[in-house]
């Protein structure tokens, strides 16, 4: 699961049992989930029970998952993963009758529906019957998409000051702007040149892959919209929207009059994000590339990203032929055939060749290098120490997905890493110098009322890979999450 | 029923954590629990402010080697 999954996941798994109940009400949310949020072996056991009548006993489901990818261990994390999407119910353990697992009804309904069609009309939109403009087809919208996310994300570049040449750009609008700095992305500072600089959750975002920063945003707009409540928006709705909007067809007209008024009132929102573009004076609207990807796995489908170098790199071709051009073999790309490609080159002496002309690529690379030299095709650099909260996972997976093609065909035909070792070593060292320390956010458990309660809830803790520190000696222990913990220790006192 | 406290866990060495615990000392307002010599839970909301005393400290005593000499 790619970060922005996870991020969503997050988010899903603070949402209350009747939020679920809500959402899968639309079959287009409940096949977004089962598509997106979904292990391999989750989707396994979902299709397997989607039709049965009865509950299944959940001794039965050791079948399915032999020793050699992980045995009980695997199953119970599993099986928590859907436990907490409300995907799945699992009776109560007793003492005459084995534990049986079942898929939630309301989950049951959607997913159900969603795969045999029926249910109520326009749950996945509804094209639009009116003549549409031939002009706007996908290079059209994947050109328009791009403008509007390379402008937020100039905005949050721009705000760190550094060298920017910021012709054509007009910047993102003003309810844009507030949801980054409510978001911490960045924050006003009066000192700067325009009033506002960047944090390291802005950092943070901008390393991200192109899917994960706009969750990371949709996300900021969820919260937004909770915590104003009088603002008429509901974020479940929202959400339902959300994951409607990525089960469309990209190029597709739609017709708005078919949206329900609040979902209507979520367009302009939308059309700032670059998530749908929203002709004038029609009753249509297009979703863009930004927002059909939303719920797709990044393994099968390629990044935005990558989409939108194969859209720049031949206008005029088939943008939906190329492949990822992160960890894709070399050789594959259109682009690399026609010689447009552009990427990073990383010598062993920690300098970077980076052959890009986008000043949005620049600012970036300027977060974690010495700029020397620009010329017009190219930027000269060297890596220097990492700060400002990056990690160093995150910059390398950054030179990793846009290293040059020769970097990634030389690493093929002699089969070592795409990035020099020692340069990786180096980043990885860089960073153990700086954090001295590490930090996992959760919930220390501690007074327990017997060594068999501690014992048993510890083990469970691990069981659904929760645990992150434990001493058995003084009964304490530290969990990343507390939910289903609770919901065990309840079960648990009813079953004494 | 046992208690579960909303904290973050901190790793790190001997060293780093007698600091903090030293920083601690101050006003007891970080710290929520000590776990073991390389463990301790934090507050949640005192995370930023620790790293960036920690930060304060050891540039008093250590100071990491500029990465790159431009080699031209």
């Amino acid at each position: 699961m790619s970060l922005g999954g996870q991020q969503l996941l997050e988010y899903l798994e603070k949402l209350p049992g009747t939020a679920f109940r809500r959402l899968y009400q639309s079959p287009a949310t409940a096949l977004a989930i089962f598509r997106r949020m979904l292990s391999h072996h989750a989707k396994v056991i979902v299709r397997g029970l989607l039709y049965m009548p009865d509950p299944f006993p959940l001794t039965s489901l050791d079948i399915w998952f032999p020793p050699e990818s992980g045995g009980k261990i695997h199953r119970d994390r599993t099986i928590a993963a859907l436990r907490s999407l409300h995907v799945l119910q699992v009776s109560p353990p007793g003492k005459d009758r084995t534990q049986e697992i079942q898929i939630t009804t309301s989950f049951k309904k959607g997913l159900q529906l969603a795969f045999e069609g029926g249910g109520e009309d326009g749950s996945f939109g509804v094209p639009s019957s009116l003549p549409v403009d031939p002009t706007i087809d996908i290079g059209y919208l994947d050109k328009y998409a791009r403008k509007k996310w390379d402008d937020i994300l100039h905005y949050v570049v721009n705000s760190l000051g550094v060298q920017s040449s910021s012709e054509g750009v007009s910047g993102p609008k003003a309810s844009v702007k507030e949801l980054l700095l409510a978001g911490r992305l960045v924050e006003r500072r009066p000192d700067t040149r325009t009033g506002i600089g960047i944090t390291q959750a802005g950092f943070t975002f901008l390393l991200q892959e192109s899917n994960a920063q706009v969750w990371t945003l949709l996300l900021l707009w969820l919260e937004a919209a909770d915590h104003a409540a009088d603002s008429g928006m509901d974020s479940i709705d929202m959400l339902s929207f959300l994951f409607m909007l990525s089960s469309l067809e990209l190029g597709t007209a739609y017709d708005t009059s078919a949206l329900t008024e609040t979902r209507r009132n979520m367009l302009p929102s939308l059309v700032d994000f670059g998530l749908i573009y929203f002709p004038r004076d029609t009753r249509q609207f297009f979703p863009t590339r930004l927002a059909t990807t939303l719920t797709s796995t990044a393994s099968a489908l390629r990044t935005v990203s990558s989409a939108f170098t194969a859209a720049t790199a031949n206008p005029s071709g088939e943008p939906g032929t190329t492949t990822s051009t992160s960890g894709g073999p070399a050789g594959a790309t259109p682009a690399d055939k026609t010689g447009t490609s552009k990427g990073i080159i990383i010598e062993t002496n920690y300098r970077i060749y980076a052959y890009t002309t986008s000043p949005l690529q620049i600012a970036v690379l300027a977060l974690f290098c010495q700029l020397n030299m620009r010329f017009p095709n190219m930027v000269s650099a060297a890596l220097r120490a990492i700060g400002f909260g990056i990690t160093a996972d995150q910059i390398i997976s950054y030179l990793h997905a846009h290293a040059h093609q020769q970097m990634v065909r030389e690493a093929t035909v002699t089969g070592k890493t795409v990035l020099p070792p020692t340069v990786v070593d180096q980043i990885r060292l860089w960073q153990l110098e700086n954090e001295r320390m590490q930090t996992t956010a959760g919930f220390l458990f501690k007074d327990f009322e017997s060594t068999e309660e501690y014992a048993a809830l510890s083990r469970y803790a691990e069981e659904i890979g929760v645990l992150v520190w434990k001493n058995d000696k003084r009964q304490l222990f530290f969990a990343s999450k507390h939910e289903q913990l609770r919901d065990y220790l309840k079960s648990r006192k009813k079953g004494e | 029923m046992p208690r579960a406290i909303r904290g973050v866990l901190i790793q790190c060495e001997p060293a780093i954590k007698s600091i903090i615990v030293h920083l601690d000392s101050v006003n007891n307002d970080i710290i929520i629990e000590d776990l073991d010599e390389q463990t301790l839970v934090v507050k949640e909301n005192m995370v930023q402010l620790l790293k960036q005393k920690l930060e304060d400290r050891l540039k008093e005593t250590y100071r990491p080697e500029e990465p790159l000499a431009d080699s031209d």
